[in-house]
């Protein structure tokens, strides 16, 4: 009943491997984006704190397939040979890193004010009071969103089998043509998709519980 | 100590305080009434600069906090950085206690010896064990604030205001949020620093209470002192029909608006 699917396995879990290096990185780098652009939003001027918003909405309102397909052909367009991954990568980090900067930057504002107003009546000045009093309760705010984020970054590496680039959606929907066992096929990827997030998702819960216990 | 002369602070179009003029001697305790929206917490707050004022000054040992006057004659707000070095002198104990929730009560204390005058960690964390000792919570030294109650919360917050040594301690409202039987423990700790003969300016519901520790009450209403003088006066035989009505909740009749 599933023997083509088993027979093309080792193809798929190939894919599969792709596929996790490309969530890694993008998490990784699109993570690293949006937490400095939203603590830059938060402690930068009005100007500053325009652009961010203008990067949020933009790529907010944009489909992450679209951002990709912009991302794949922009390269050529501006004179560049690159290759579709660093293309649609680059593409996805962008994406990811708006949201994330808008995580990281609604987490530090949802620190108490009162929590500002007891470090500063210690005498604590600006830096200080972000590094020991804000920022510690930001990150344990921040982190189930973005665990939850990730999840979705990881989940989204497979649009990029849209501009050509394998992965492991890419190697079913060749196995499917090849093979034609369409619904065997994408049950195998659905369940590899799930064995990569699952333990995200256990981290996430983990995470919730045993960081906002002192809250 | 303190000289407060013709204080005004407005939030945006709302005129708060409308002139506010008062003293605090050192060692003085001044207890501040007033119904709700009078302007007292805003009193409190610029004391320590966590509000700016508009209008008026206000001296500590003399010199005028928050603002200067530059070359030009004009009024110029201080660097954040002045206001941080006045705040190490003047503490604050906030309603809703306001303890850092990541770090244990004892951290909580450390935290400004340790982060804000540079202390080494074990005469940081030997003031701050003496300073939970003072106020009755040595043994919850290693707890987190939210298995605390609030009463313990609360006196974590005094001890964690003591241990940068300030020259005038401000409370503002510190028991209102606490369960009736929590409040003695709290009131407890406040009466024992006036008897030791610190500086405090204290925002408070609890008549009685300020009845017996202060040396002064202020009666605020609508942005001003509308009375101030000895407790024996001002809340025994109150001079001011606001003030007596005011009061009259404290003498049994708790309807009146």
């Amino acid at each position: 009943m599933l023997n083509t699917l088993l027979a093309n396995l080792p193809y798929l879990l190939k894919g599969a491997v792709v596929t996790l290096w490309l969530s890694l990185i993008v998490v990784t780098f699109g993570t690293l984006l949006g937490v400095i652009v939203g603590l830059c939003a938060n402690v930068g001027g009005r100007l500053v704190q325009a652009l961010v918003t203008t990067y949020v909405f933009v790529l907010r309102g944009i489909p992450v397939l679209v951002v990709m397909l912009l991302g794949y052909y922009a390269f050529p367009a501006l004179g560049f040979r690159a290759n579709a991954y660093l293309a649609v990568g680059v593409a996805q980090v962008i994406y990811i890193g708006a949201f994330v900067a808008e995580i990281v930057r609604s987490a530090v504002l949802s620190v108490p004010a009162g929590q500002i107003a007891a470090a500063k009546s210690l005498g604590m000045l600006r830096i200080g009071i972000l590094r020991h009093v804000v920022l510690p309760q930001a990150a344990r705010i921040a982190v189930p969103p973005l665990l939850n984020n990730s999840l979705t970054a990881i989940k989204q590496t497979s649009y990029v089998s849209v501009v050509g680039a394998w992965e492991l959606t890419y190697a079913a929907r060749e196995i499917v043509e090849r093979t034609l066992a369409a619904f065997q096929i994408f049950l195998g990827v659905m369940a590899i998709y799930f064995l990569i997030c699952y333990p995200l998702s256990l981290l996430a819960r983990w995470c919730e519980k045993r960081l906002l216990v002192a809250h | 100590m303190i000289e407060v002369k013709e204080l005004k602070k407005s939030f945006g179009a709302l005129e708060v305080l409308k002139g506010v003029t008062f003293g605090v001697d050192k060692g003085e305790v001044v207890v501040v009434l007033g119904p709700s929206g009078s302007g007292k917490s805003t009193v409190l707050r610029c004391l320590n600069l966590l509000e700016d004022y508009e209008g008026g000054e206000i001296r500590i040992d003399g010199a005028v906090i928050g603002y200067r006057t530059n070359a030009n004659g004009q009024r110029v707000a201080c660097h954040e950085a002045e206001k941080a070095k006045l705040r190490e002198q003047v503490g604050m104990v906030f309603q809703s206690f306001n303890l850092f929730p990541h770090r244990t009560a004892l951290d909580n204390v450390m935290m400004g010896p340790l982060r804000v005058r540079g202390a080494a960690r074990k005469e940081a964390r030997t003031l701050a064990l003496e300073l939970l000792g003072k106020v009755g919570l040595a043994d919850k030294a290693d707890e987190y604030p939210i298995r605390l109650s609030g009463g313990q919360q609360q006196r974590v917050a005094i001890a964690r205001s003591l241990a940068m040594q300030p020259k005038v301690m401000l409370f503002d409202e510190v028991t209102s949020a606490l369960d009736p039987e929590l409040v003695g423990e709290v009131l407890r700790v406040i009466r024992q620093l006036a008897q030791e003969g610190m500086t405090m300016v204290i925002v408070t519901h609890e008549i009685p209470f300020a009845r017996d520790v202060s040396d002064r009450v202020l009666f605020v209403d609508g942005g001003v002192i509308v009375e101030q003088g000895p407790p024996s006066k001002v809340i025994a035989d109150p001079s001011s029909d606001r003030l007596k009505l005011f009061l009259r909740r404290y003498q049994g009749d708790y309807l009146v608006a």
